[in-house]
Order: C-alpha cells, then structure tokens, then sequence
C-alpha cells in the first residue's frame, strides 16, 4: 500500500549510535593510553613531553625493540617492572586471600541463610537485626578498632589477619536466606519423611537447587577481595603476605615517577589483566551477578 | 553413620538438638559479626567520650567535648575536619550529579539493537571491575603535570597546562573525574535492568497518543525509574563517604588537606596516640551517615520486597 513512514527515530538512531561509541572510546582512554605507554621505550616519552603523536626519536633504543614507521616498541618495561616487586608472591597471596575468604563464607552463610529462611526460634529477629549491622556499618570504617583487635590476637601480618573479618558475610546470609526461601517447602518435607538430616538436606535439596545464587555471591566476593586495599594494607608489613593492590601502591610510590611511568604503566597492567580477562570470558554472569548484589 | 533406634534412646537426646540446631547455625555468623562489627562500634563510641591530655596519663571521661572539637573551627583538629567533611560532600554530590544522568543515558544508548553490544558494554563497565588503586595509578599518570596525556593535549592546543593533582583548586574536581570514570559503569546496570522491566507496550500506547521520545522519557521512563535512581543515590553516598583508595595514589589528600576525605584521613590518624578521642569520634560520626543511608535503603527496599513476596 502506502510506503512505510518514516519514523520520528530514524535520525536518534544515528545520534545514538555516535554517542555510544564516543562514551565508548572516553572510558577506554585511560586502558588504551596505558598500554601504550607500557609498550614504548622510556627515553622517547620523556623527551619529547608527547606520548601519543610524537615518534621521532631518532636512534634506536637500547635493548630488544620493535618498529613500526617511527614509533618503536619494546618488552623492556614489562620486564623491568616483574623484577621490581615480587609479583608471583603478590598473585599467590591474592588467590589465597580471595579463596580463604570464600571457603569460609559459604558454609558460614549457608547455614545462617537457612536459619534465618525456615526455622522458627526465639530471638530470630534480634539475631537477623544484629547479622544486618554489618550491612548498616561496613566493617571498612572501623578500621582502627579492628586493627587493635588483629593486634590482641596476634595474628598481625599473617594471611588470617587479612580474612577474618570477611568469614561472617551479611550479605551471603540475605542472600541466601531469600533464595532458600524459593525453595519449595514440599521438597524439605518429602526428605524429611526419608528421613534425611539437616546435612543431608542441605546437600540434596537446598545447595543444589541454588547454585546461581552460589556463583553470583562467589563472583563478587572474589572479585571485591581482589580489589581491596585498605584493610590488607593496616593489617600486614611484610611482602610475603601482602596482596597485589598493596604491592601496586608500593610500586606506585617508590618509582621515580618523572623516569619510570612506562614501567609503572607496565605493572599496573601486570595486576590488572588477569581480571580483565576474566571478566571477557565470563561477561554475561558477571553483569548478572553485580545487578543483583545491590537489590537483593 | 550410626542409626539410633527410637527405643534404646527415648526422644531425650533430639530435642535438645532440634531446639539448640537453629542457634548453632547462625553462631559462627554472628561470632564474626560482634568481633569486626559490633564490638569495634562499641569501643569507638566509648573512646569518642574519652581523652588523655598527656601520652602517659590515663583516659578520662570528656563527655562531648570531642566531638565540639571536630567542629571547633578554632580547634587545630576542628579547622582540618570542617573541610574534610565538605570536601566529602562536595566529592559525593559532583560524582552522582554528573554520574547518575550519564549512566542512564548510557543505560538507554545500551537497551537498544546495536551491533557489538558486548564491545560497548565491556568499554564502559571494565572500570568498575579494575582494583581503584590500579584505575587511580592510570589516572594520576593522565594527570601529571609535565608528561601526562591531559597536559599534552593542552600543550598541542598551545593552551597552558593545568597542574591537576598539585593545584588546590584543581584537585579535587580531578578526583572526582576518577570517580565518575569508576561508577558510572556500575550504575548504569542498574538502569539497564530497570529499562529491561519496563514493558514495551507502554511506549508503544504513548506512540500511538503522538508522545514525542522527549514526551516518553519525562513522563514514562524517568518515573518510573524513580525507584531504582532513589536506591542508586543512597548507594552513591555510601560509597562516596567510603573513598580511600583513589586518595592514596592521587596526592594523599594533598595539597592542603584539599582533597582529604573521612575514611581516608580516619586511616592517616591511626597512628596517633594523643588525638585516640578525636579519631573515635571522628569514625563514630561516619557510621551514623553510613548508618542513616543504608538503613533507609533497607526499609525502602528489603522491606516491600518482603511484603511483595509474602
């Protein structure tokens, strides 16, 4: 019949497309921009004063380098900022912090979270009040409290002083308390009369039938623990037992930072990329995941 | 496993297990609770009203006089809290001002058919997944005076350059730029996920009443948002009061205290042994804001979600 109209969107569509990709390459400015630098000879930025279009230097750098046109490249910085911090000890540290954490958490919230879904007991709400405290005061704050507290047990400067504040988690027993609570009742009764006990139960009716609800609270407890600074920093001296953020700070205030950006650029990358990576291939839970940790 | 049968052991021992079962399971939560929450809460508030005027001299109760020093601005601790406090305030609302509108903006660019979605919404949202201190070291390598890629640009423009991170006026704004950078990402999922609840139709019945796309966004779109930018505020001003990380790298709160911050200098305090009153006051007022927030969060939200529910 008529040819189709031409709707009022058409002209948005292309605006918002542009600026889509405009706010896309300003957020990726600063990661872009880091690579780069990361990848060039340290003589060439400092001379000139112009990172990103000037590559007139005139002989080759020292060392092992790539050129492309004028601009050259090299491995340097990356090896020179592995050298500067014990980087395979700060990994380590992480993924035992990251992980020590976590192994705790989960059977500490599993078994609050199912408390506080279905059983019936006195002094429920009080003891629900108390659990949402730490939700209402993050423990972050209280930091000089705490340190005097890891100090009396004497566990400064270990791994455990790091985690032990993180093994009752506010939000794992919410969020569990509510996906348990989905659960429907008829299958706890149905292993009851099988005579199955509390631990039975927990192992073949609720765990299994929450396991998104497991990976969503792994995924940002792991990835929260990761990032932290603050705690880990008040709480350890030596580099033994620090984590990756610590090292990073440590690494960011003794370079000299007019002479060595290229490699500092180069071990901010060095902690940053295995979460980068990890993130592209697990993009779509992750996204999920941290949606839900707000509302739930 | 060992089986009991119910006559050899008449009902005495289950009871009491059945009875003391919930208890036991919420133990271990609530142990490491009143360690790390509850009784640090406690002391703070208890040494906020105490005070010792020499190192080697005993604590002695002051009442409030601690917390009228913080706000004493001729009180040497008074003249550095005031600002803080501001520059807290000031470094909260300039990062939701400019960061809540964007991220729905992206939020909506976001909820559209576009090709490379996935590209897009990785550029946007890997800030938030990136340690602050990682993010902030990139940052304050933008920022610096002679090398970095914000003066360069400046430079090849022959306008003068700016010493961000070392001018009082500049510095703090800098940091919030950061900030912005950090959380917009994070906050437009939540929009994302609020858009995707909005159903299609509706905008399709203001279409049909030739409701402009400015039409459906103020008067559909925006309210019914409301409650998802109202939880996004009160999430905003929490962690703002909770920066720290970007602070360390990016000046120290320097120059002049100008971009110091509450948890930041509570953290720089902690070594002090004669201003202990001053400090615990100082982190028993953070947890009353922090407290305010998130407890209307929680009545705002967790409660009609139950209700909902129920």
């Amino acid at each position: 019949m008529t040819r189709r109209l031409r709707r009022p969107g058409d002209g948005w569509r292309l605006i918002g497309t542009a600026l889509t990709v405009a706010f896309a390459l300003l957020w990726l400015l600063p990661l872009v921009f880091s690579i780069l630098m990361s990848v060039r000879p340290t003589r060439s930025s400092i001379i000139n004063g112009n990172i990103f279009f000037a590559c007139d230097l005139e002989e080759e750098p020292p060392g092992p380098t790539v050129g492309v046109g004028p601009c050259w490249f090299t491995g340097d910085n990356y090896a020179g900022a592995w050298e500067v911090a014990p980087w395979p000890t700060h990994y380590a540290n992480s993924i035992l912090f990251v992980t020590g954490t976590l192994i705790v958490q989960i059977p500490t919230t599993t078994m609050a979270g199912y408390a506080f879904a279905r059983m019936q007991f006195r002094g429920r709400s009080l003891l629900l009040g108390l659990v949402l405290l730490q939700i209402m005061i993050p423990s972050g704050i209280l930091i000089i409290q705490n340190f005097a507290m890891i100090r009396q047990l004497g566990v400064f400067d270990t791994q455990l002083a790091l985690m032990l504040p993180y093994w009752g988690s506010a939000f794992g027993v919410l969020l569990l308390r509510q996906t348990f609570r989905g659960v429907p009742l008829e299958l706890e009764e149905a292993a009851r009369m099988d005579g199955a006990n509390w631990l039975q139960l927990m192992r073949h009716v609720y765990v299994p039938l929450s396991i998104p609800a497991y990976i969503s609270f792994a995924l940002i407890s792991i990835s929260s623990h990761w990032n932290e600074f603050l705690w880990p920093f008040i709480v350890t001296r030596s580099e033994s037992v620090r984590p990756l953020t610590v090292g990073l700070n440590k690494l960011f205030h003794t370079t000299d930072l007019g002479a060595n950006y290229n490699q500092m650029m180069a071990g901010t990358l060095i902690v940053i990329a295995p979460l980068v990576v990890v993130f592209l291939l697990f993009q779509r839970r992750f996204l999920e995941s941290f949606a839900q940790s707000g509302l739930k | 496993m060992t089986v009991v049968s119910p006559a050899a052991e008449p009902r005495r021992g289950k009871p009491w297990l059945q009875r003391a079962l919930p208890y036991l399971l919420v133990a271990p939560t609530l142990i490491f609770i009143t360690m790390f929450t509850l009784r640090p809460a406690v002391q703070a508030l208890w040494d906020s009203a105490h005070s010792r005027p020499r190192a080697n001299q005993p604590f002695a109760y002051v009442g409030s006089q601690n917390y009228e020093d913080l706000f004493n601005e001729r009180h040497f601790i008074g003249r550095q809290y005031v600002k803080i406090l501001h520059n807290t305030l000031v470094f909260t609302g300039g990062t939701l001002v400019v960061s809540l509108p964007l991220a729905l903006l992206l939020a909506m660019l976001l909820n559209r058919k576009i090709r490379a979605l996935g590209l897009w919404r990785f550029c946007v949202f890997y800030p938030v997944l990136l340690p602050m201190i990682g993010g902030a070291t990139i940052w304050a390598f933008l920022f610096s005076d002679s090398i970095g890629l914000l003066n360069t640009i400046l430079r090849s423009f022959n306008l003068g350059t700016v010493p961000w991170l070392l001018d009082p006026d500049t510095v703090l704004p800098s940091v919030i730029a950061v900030n912005i950078w950090k959380q917009t990402g994070y906050f437009m999922l939540f929009y994302l996920a609020g858009l995707q609840g909005i159903p299609r139709d509706i905008y399709e019945a203001a279409e049909l009443d030739g409701a402009g796309l400015f039409r459906q966004f103020w008067n559909l779109t925006l309210p019914l948002l409301r409650r998802t930018t109202l939880f996004l505020l009160i999430i905003g001003v929490t962690f703002g009061f909770q920066t720290v990380e970007q602070l360390e790298v990016m000046g120290r709160g320097n120059p002049a205290n100008r971009s110091n911050m509450l948890l930041y200098y509570i953290f720089q305090l902690r070594n002090e042994k004669l201003n202990t009153g001053h400090v615990a006051a100082m982190t028993v007022i953070l947890a009353l804001i922090l407290l305010i927030f998130t407890s209307s969060n929680f009545f705002l939200f967790e409660r009609g979600r139950h209700d909902e529910k129920a």
